[in-house]
């Protein structure tokens, strides 16, 4: 469910702290719900728990997680809808990401903004969940 | 890091006869950190590891671990050190029951808790001997022989190697748990490239007895990119390790990549797996 990719050059922390994020935003994660914890969740990605903790860790700072000690760790009430700046900066570096694949296709720009509309419509029915 | 360095491997130089093994290999493990050693075989490795414990002394150089000489001190180090080899040096006939209490005699600081869960959640009986376990019981038997003396540092000589698939999960589970309740400094030496390649902070990679490359992981996988570009167009660049013409097609591997150089072409990420080929390959044609 939540996914990363070890050989992306992206940091594993940032993937983790991103995916929390989007799967909050699509409403997998209603507030309250509690989120796997730091040696689970290491175990199923294989990846170092030092790295979920700085993940959890930044959540919690930013407000979108909450620890309650002894229990384990939420989504937070009221999730902090991330940053403007956050969110031009994810907008603009997954634009990048689909740019280079229209480009090694080799799809006009008409082409490109279809595919996108196309995708952004089958997004739509999971998004009503909310 | 602020951390101080667990272990500290200063310009070591070790050779067989007029062969050199290692030449200068020098680098550091921080506490509580995954420090992942990569080569292919015959690189140095294994007597890099004899040298960490301290049954091989080095000819030039020291190693520094919890502040003590591996070579002087060596029997307060390896009080510290949870190893876990590559190969069973065990008797086949002795049980698990029996390799225990041999060595909870020997560690002070053992703690029979830990060998009591993870035998119960491996499923293996004390009773059972060396010979009826499976190669991947076998290292996680070593391998929790190793966390019940409640190591300082965890030196794990290719620990995945020959297991397959299951066992492996297996191996990564118990491990990753270990990091999780204790963060235990770690010195790991590997062919699984993937699989170390979300857990290790910092790699290095030993090609023919010289260290090539020292470097946290989140940096390596920052500087290192595969760049497609129509052969026409201007060439990355960076410092280009090898470059292969497929068609009208040239990818290019560079070592330093920075976001600014990519117009009209394609940058990818490499796994550890491909940053490993690249760098041993191209050392290999010098």
């Amino acid at each position: 469910m939540l996914q990363i990719d070890t050989a992306d050059s992206v940091p594993i922390w940032k993937q983790i702290e991103e995916e929390v994020r989007r799967l909050i935003a699509l409403g997998g994660f209603p507030p309250g719900t509690a989120v796997p914890s730091v040696r689970e969740l290491a175990q199923r990605l294989r990846i170092n728990p030092a790295t979920v903790a700085k993940a959890y860790q930044r959540l919690t700072d930013a407000g979108v997680l909450t620890v309650r000690r002894g229990e384990g760790t939420f989504v937070s009430d009221d999730p902090v809808i991330p940053s403007a700046q956050d969110r031009d900066e994810a907008l603009a570096s997954g634009a990048r990401r689909y740019a280079a694949v229209t480009t090694t296709v080799g799809a006009s720009e008409r082409e490109a903004v279809a595919a996108l509309r196309d995708a952004l419509a089958e997004m739509k029915p999971r998004r009503s969940h909310r | 890091m602020s951390e101080p360095a667990v272990l500290d491997v200063k310009d070591v130089s070790i050779r067989y006869g007029r062969r050199a093994v290692l030449d200068s290999v020098s680098f550091s493990v921080s506490k509580g950190s995954v420090y992942a050693m990569l080569g292919r075989n015959g690189a140095g490795k294994s007597s890099l590891v004899r040298a960490l414990l301290g049954v091989q002394r080095p000819e030039k150089g020291r190693i520094t671990t919890f502040g003590l000489s591996a070579w002087d001190d060596r029997v307060a180090v390896m009080a510290r050190i949870g190893f876990v080899p590559e190969e069973a040096d065990v008797e086949k006939q002795m049980s698990v029951g029996q390799l225990i209490d041999f060595q909870r005699a020997i560690y002070s600081r053992w703690d029979e808790s830990v060998i009591n869960r993870r035998l119960e959640r491996l499923a293996i009986g004390r009773r059972r001997s060396f010979k009826t376990l499976s190669k991947g019981e076998s290292r996680q038997v070593l391998f929790t022989l190793a966390l019940a003396t409640q190591p300082d540092l965890l030196i794990l000589d290719d620990p995945t190697l020959g297991l397959d698939a299951v066992s492996r999960k297996e191996f990564y589970d118990e491990f990753l748990g270990e990091l999780a309740e204790r963060r235990t400094t770690t010195f790991i030496t590997t062919h699984d490239l993937s699989g170390v390649e979300g857990i290790a902070d910092r790699i290095g990679i030993l090609g023919d007895g010289r260290l090539l490359l020292d470097e946290e992981l989140e940096s390596v996988k920052g500087r290192f990119r595969k760049i497609r570009r129509v052969a026409g167009a201007a060439p990355a660049s960076g410092n280009l390790l090898h470059a292969t013409r497929w068609g009208e097609w040239v990818e290019e591997v560079v070592d330093d990549f920075d976001s600014g150089q990519t117009d009209h072409a394609e940058a990818t990420p490499m796994s550890l797996e491909e940053i490993f080929l690249a760098m041993v390959g191209q050392e290999e044609k010098r």
